[in-house]
């Protein structure tokens, strides 16, 4: 017997997905990575309501900051292997930046 | 004016009130490694480059970042802590203190000397006159 899942059925799941991961329907999880004491990348681009998940690839602590107006956070710092995630929950420029490490920056740009 | 500008300002501003502060001195003599007044120069840049952010320029606990955190950053100069203690904080982390967890780790990043010298740069900042070394 063949298995042909139906759309209804898809958009469900992708529904639940998103009711038990906390996400808005269509949000994306970007993953970047600090590595080398630098970010993976220097400038990314997401949408409102995407995430993006640090992850440490570095043998030491890390840290990750942004005092910019569309948003203001800082997600503490972690070891080898540890991630910290934060929603861009409005439009605009965040410039990221790690505590320990004042020559690591990027910038992530939030459109709509 | 960028944050980071404003940080490598500092820097450059604070290596050169030390060096005219130094040509201006009665002894031209550079200062030995080991002396106290050497230490606290060195701990000046360590503490520009890398705590300005949370503790402000001044080390009152005013820095740019400090409207993060609850509680704010320390204000070193009126801190009632010794240097034992100060060198804990600044290589375990505020949180291995039972203090704030936002203050990070600084044993992997900086070396024995450099934390030294961080705690003798803010020694020199304390106000409080019963503030024990």
């Amino acid at each position: 017997m063949q298995f042909h899942p139906q759309p209804a059925i898809g958009s469900l799941v992708v529904a639940a997905a998103c009711l038990f991961t906390g996400l808005p329907a269509g949000a994306a999880e970007h993953v970047l990575a600090q590595k080398g004491k630098a970010f993976s990348v220097k400038k990314l681009q997401v949408k409102v309501g995407d995430t993006v998940k640090f992850v440490n690839e570095d043998p030491f602590a890390h840290n990750v900051f942004s005092l910019s107006d569309a948003k203001s956070f800082d997600l503490g710092s972690f070891g080898q292997g540890g991630s910290k995630t934060v929603t861009l929950d409005k439009p605009g420029t965040v410039e990221v930046e790690c505590a320990v490490h004042p020559d690591m920056r990027m910038v992530i740009e939030v459109g709509k | 004016m960028k944050p980071h500008d404003s940080r490598a300002l500092w820097i450059g501003a604070l290596i050169v009130a030390c060096l005219l502060s130094w040509a201006g001195g009665v002894h031209a003599q550079p200062l030995p490694r080991d002396s106290r007044d050497a230490s606290v120069f060195r701990g000046g840049l360590v503490f520009a480059n890398y705590c300005v952010t949370c503790h402000g320029i001044n080390a009152d606990g005013n820095g740019r970042a400090a409207r993060l955190y609850d509680p704010r950053p320390a204000n070193l100069r009126t801190t009632d802590k010794n240097d034992a203690y100060l060198g804990l904080i600044v290589k375990l982390g505020g949180q291995a203190l039972g203090r704030s967890p936002f203050m990070p780790p600084w044993g992997a990043e900086l070396t024995e000397e450099q934390m030294r010298d961080l705690v003798a740069y803010v020694r020199s900042l304390n106000l409080r006159a019963d503030a024990a070394p």
